[in-house]
């Protein structure tokens, strides 16, 4: 019990009760940029995952047109993983500006 | 309890500020922001994403250039690469997006392709270990470029009948065009080129940090002399597998942004499509 | 929270911003690289490899058909020396049809003469054994009539009348002939 309580607080030293308004913006930052990222990420992997499972029973299906739909698949998980890319900016610009 | 205490030491190593030890991540400009080699402050300011960009250019133009210089009909094995790339944006990038018709922008998707490609790839060259895409200026460049390209295609093979097509999609209820129409605006001529950098841009940026990261916990952990050292026996693999799977994700951009740009090209040639 | 934000206004300003093309150079040498690119692939380096790929294209083309044109070549050959077989094979059997038929006219040509003939001696025959019959039988009747009419007046012992019974000699004669 004293070891977690001992880290605990080596972690919480880290951000010390006088935080600075810096300080204070840094983890709004990182916290908000997380959980943006977060957020966004979700909707487009379901989105990749089932995309990508159809394509391969669609390619199981039908070899012969399996080069047609690899590249459609490509092209539709371009336009899906956008979003999750676009959630990715966002955490770039919480973050980092 | 003797685990959770050398853990905490550890942590307290990792947390610990300055000289000491802890983890430094860098902050995001260091490991985009390079500094200029000449002409800083001047408008050709000449940095390390320029010298990539140069190379990304020269390396594509001297393979082709010995590939396509002594082409015979029965081709050596520069010329077999160089046909079989060629052929590889004809079969997977314009015969299926734009149609046989779009063979005259061949030329510019294959630079496409190899340009980003190039600059992609020296993501994981050791000693540069920076894609030039992921900083904003190449990935801005193409993308307006594509929307130049296919504006102008549609404007010049279908006229004003391009920009009706565009705006005012058939087979919608008139009414229905106040909503459209800004819709039809927005995806075509703001949402696809924006997309088009931001997927580049930010696929490589994030394979960029990705492996600074793990690059840096690496560093770190092998550098504490604590018992973490184990977790660099986790975060080393990473490093290798992810940088393999960025060689895959550099090729995979370069082939999506050049596939899209004749997408693109392909509606604007045959709108009705 | 308001605070924060206005940090962030205020800070924004000094820490670059990645999302946004903020470095002229950059722009610059990759417009330059890019359009460099496009430039050197579409006059110097792909036009021969193009070509190349064309001329190769065409001569697989031709190559094909001329393949394809030797091979209709060879099926005409087939095809004529197929005809003149079968032409050949028909003649040949038409010459021994007709030889058969010539044969076979010459033949029955033969048969009817000798039938004829035959059949013209066998009248003859015929007719000579007919007179000779019908000779006898006058003879006969006559012998006979003249026996039977003198047995019987001998029999009756007066002379009969000659022409009323040679009625009924002649109807014994004549079944007689039948007869046999």
């Amino acid at each position: 019990m004293n070891s977690i309580s001992t880290a605990v607080h080596t972690i919480s030293q880290a951000f010390p009760e006088g935080a600075t308004a810096a300080e204070a913006k840094g983890i709004a930052a990182a916290t908000n940029a997380g959980l943006a990222y977060g957020l966004a990420a979700i909707g487009p992997a379901i989105g990749i995952g089932y995309l990508v499972g159809q394509s391969v029973q669609a390619m199981a299906r039908q070899p012969e047109a399996a080069g047609q739909v690899q590249t459609t698949m490509f092209l539709g998980i371009a336009f899906t993983e956008a979003l999750a890319l676009i959630g990715f900016v966002v955490f770039i610009l919480l973050k980092f500006v | 309890m003797l685990g959770l205490q050398a853990l905490s030491d550890s942590l307290a190593v990792l947390a610990a500020e300055g000289e000491g030890g802890g983890v430094h991540f860098p902050p995001i400009d260091h490991i985009v922001k390079w500094p200029a080699a000449f002409g800083d402050g001047q408008f050709w300011a000449f940095n390390k994403i320029g010298l990539i960009s140069l190379i990304a250019m020269v390396v594509p133009a001297i393979f082709f250039f010995l590939a396509g210089n002594k082409a015979k009909l029965i081709p050596g094995k520069l010329q077999n690469v160089a046909e079989s790339a060629i052929d590889f944006v004809e079969q997977q990038i314009v015969l299926p997006a734009i149609g046989p018709d779009g063979m005259r922008y061949l030329p510019m998707l294959t630079a496409m392709m190899f340009f980003i490609w190039v600059g992609n790839m020296f993501e994981v060259i050791p000693t540069a270990h920076m894609p030039a895409n992921a900083r904003m200026a190449g990935p801005a460049m193409l993308a307006l470029l594509a929307l130049v390209m296919f504006v102008g295609v549609g404007l010049k093979h279908n006229g004003l009948h391009y920009l009706k097509e565009a705006l005012f999609p058939p087979g919608v209820p008139v009414a229905l065009y106040i909503i459209v129409t800004p819709i039809e605006i927005l995806s075509t001529f703001l949402i696809r080129p924006f997309s088009l950098a931001v997927r580049l841009f930010a696929n490589m940026l994030a394979g960029h940090i990705l492996l600074v990261t793990f690059s840096v916990l690496t560093i770190t952990l092998t550098n504490t002399l604590s018992p973490l050292i184990v977790a660099a026996a986790l975060s080393f693999p990473m490093l290798v597998a992810f940088t393999a799977f960025e060689f895959m994700v550099a090729f995979l951009q370069a082939f999506i942004f050049a596939l899209l740009t004749a997408v693109y090209i392909g509606s604007a040639l045959h709108p009705s499509h | 929270m308001l605070s924060l934000i206005g940090i962030l206004a205020e800070e924004g300003a000094k820490t670059i911003n990645p999302v946004v093309p903020d470095d002229v150079g950059e722009i610059f040498w990759s417009v330059i690289s890019f359009f460099g690119l496009w430039i050197i692939l579409r006059y110097v380096c792909l036009p021969p490899l193009l070509r190349v790929r064309e001329e190769r294209a065409a001569k697989a083309l031709a190559d094909r058909e001329a393949a394809s044109a030797a091979e209709t070549q060879t099926e005409q050959v087939r095809r004529d020396y197929d005809t003149t077989l079968s032409e050949a094979r028909a003649q040949a059997g038409r010459i021994v049809e007709d030889a058969r038929a010539t044969s076979d006219a010459r033949r029955a040509e033969a048969v009817r003469q000798a039938e004829a003939e035959v059949a013209s001696i066998k009248q003859a025959e015929i007719a000579s054994i007919d007179a000779a019959r019908a000779e006898a039988l006058t003879s006969i009747r006559s012998d006979v009539s003249e026996l039977a009419v003198s047995a019987a007046s001998v029999v009756v012992g007066s002379d009969l009348d000659r022409a009323a019974s040679q009625a009924t000699i002649d109807s014994f004669v004549d079944q007689a002939a039948t007869k046999r």
